[in-house]
């Protein structure tokens, strides 16, 4: 029951944040920003529209968005949201969630090739290249974490005495992953030192860039799938930050989707404070990460015990 | 619940990649004040505080003043004086410097195992990023181009070597009267250096070491 109010919040409150961090710039910026309300509005006027699609598109075009968007849900469905049992959950999920991700986005680019833009074409190759070394930090994590506790799949991550907190036994090292997996979260979901989500030149853009020609519920699926990721990834982050576990389900709730709250208010400060990197910077930043997380492993080894 | 002084050696850990990877001239300035503040708060976790007396308390506040403020913010104004270009121009590139940076962690772990040093209360931490600050500092001390990050690879070397003293010594803070006439060195080096900088910036168009290697009469 918890669980599937948690997962429920979650997918509620899921478009709402991202205007935190708008709202977060455009306070930085000296400006009101929109409503925190506004993506709910983007959504509603999205689904109202019809799709125009190109005639020279196939059936893939089509399917891009739709499933980027369920493979997105996936995720939240199989994550311990708020300190609950997730919905669904057996032994080595992990794996099967991040190569669900990679699946989403391989559809994303697939559908970004069919309209033969060169721009979008682009737009797939970064995304490929970038995710592609992303995935070698996400992959250390999870090396990682099964070195910690011996376990595969989230819900064991998350709860029981060995949890994956700053609090446990590991708290210390713990620091060098939260950072790596910050940096990977700026990449996977186009914020800003790797991309800006704002721009409006299409040279400049990796994840836009790929979604020009979608329109409508089309485009309304892809924004809902992006934000979803987002709220993976941060909520992830949350459950390493928080070392709390409180007994009473809606206070451990308003705690998690706190720190959540905060985490996007973070990626807002640092949108407005960085600017974007060059693109051949980027590589250096992501493998940053994962120069952290190797760090942590070579000091996980037996070699020092 | 988690230890206060191993967060403090990953954040110092941490500083040593970043420091590694960064490609601004600015950045890398702010990084080591960073390390600097972290490095000197360690000793300060590292031990019981009941056996602390007021005069290593008192080194240990002139310390993080000088490697935490003093000798950043020198290091930050001769930048500014003297116009450098922003970028650090590395002689061995960012990702090598990175993947250098592993090996060098995987290195120390193994002096360290190797080493058999009695670390108050299982800091194995302690002498990995001990060395490993070290020998990035010599790292970054040779690799790059610029005198003024050469002067940042030196003090990197420095706060390792804080760090080993810091490892060795146990209870007593007799070590730190030695480390701080070391540290005074520095500070001085440093401000000649500024000094320094300023004149053969303002003889020569550029302060790049390699074209002083070229010079002829």
């Amino acid at each position: 029951m918890e669980s599937v109010l948690a997962f429920c919040a979650a997918v509620l409150i899921a478009p709402m944040l991202p205007a935190v961090i708008q709202k977060v710039k455009a306070l930085f910026a000296g400006k009101q920003g929109p409503p925190l309300l506004i993506n709910y509005y983007t959504v509603i006027k999205l689904f109202r529209k019809g799709s125009v699609y190109s005639t020279s598109t196939s059936f893939v075009f089509q399917l891009g968005p739709v499933v980027g968007c369920c493979t997105s849900l996936m995720m939240l469905l199989f994550f311990p949201l708020a300190g609950t049992a997730p919905l669904f959950s057996f032994h080595g999920d992990v794996f099967m969630l991040f190569y669900l991700m990679g699946l989403g986005r391989f559809f994303t680019i697939l559908a970004a090739l069919d309209t033969a833009s060169p721009f979008e074409g682009m737009g797939a190759a970064r995304e490929a290249f970038f995710s592609t070394l992303a995935e070698g930090t996400i992959f250390a994590i999870l090396i990682l974490f099964f070195r910690f506790s011996g376990s595969l799949s989230f819900q064991e991550f998350f709860t029981g005495t060995n949890a994956m907190n700053i609090g446990g036994e590991h708290g210390a090292l713990l620091l060098l992953v939260i950072i790596a997996l910050y940096i990977v979260m700026l990449t996977e979901n186009s914020r800003v030192p790797v991309d800006d989500p704002a721009t409006h030149l299409e040279l400049t853009m990796i994840h836009e860039v790929m979604i020009l020609d979608h329109s409508g519920p089309d485009l309304a699926l892809i924004e809902l799938g992006a934000w979803f990721k987002l709220l993976f990834y941060s909520a992830f982050l949350s459950q390493i930050l928080n070392p709390l576990q409180l007994a009473d389900p809606l206070m451990n709730g308003l705690l998690f989707f706190g720190i959540v709250t905060l985490i996007y208010m973070s990626v807002g400060v640092v949108e407005s404070i960085t600017a974007r990197f060059r693109m051949n910077l980027v590589p250096k930043f992501i493998l940053t990460s994962f120069a952290l997380v190797f760090f942590v492993i070579i000091l996980t080894m037996e070699l020092i015990q | 619940m988690i230890q206060i002084s191993d967060a403090l050696l990953s954040l110092t850990l941490l500083s040593v990649l970043l420091s590694l990877a960064s490609n601004r001239l600015m950045a890398l300035v702010k990084i080591m004040a960073f390390q600097g503040i972290v490095v000197s708060l360690i000793p300060l976790f590292l031990e019981h505080n009941d056996g602390m007396a007021i005069g290593s308390i008192l080194f240990l506040q002139v310390m993080l003043l000088i490697k935490g403020f003093l000798i950043p913010g020198f290091i930050f104004m001769a930048v500014q004086k003297i116009k450098i270009k922003r970028e650090v121009e590395p002689i061995i590139g960012y990702h090598a410097s990175v993947f250098a940076g592993l090996i060098f962690i995987l290195i120390s772990a193994y002096i360290a195992d190797r080493l058999h040093i009695a670390l108050p209360d299982e800091h194995v931490l302690l002498m990995i990023t001990a060395i490993t600050t070290l020998t990035s500092g010599l790292f970054l001390l040779m690799t790059r181009r610029k005198a003024i990050t050469q002067v940042i690879g030196y003090l990197m070397m420095e706060n390792g070597i804080y760090l080993i003293g810091t490892a060795l010594a146990k209870q007593t803070h007799t070590q730190f009267v030695v480390e701080f006439g070391v540290l005074l060195d520095i500070l001085v080096g440093i401000m000649i250096m500024g000094i320094i900088l300023h004149n053969i910036n303002s003889a020569f168009d550029d302060v790049d070491t390699a074209l002083l290697g070229q010079l002829k009469d």
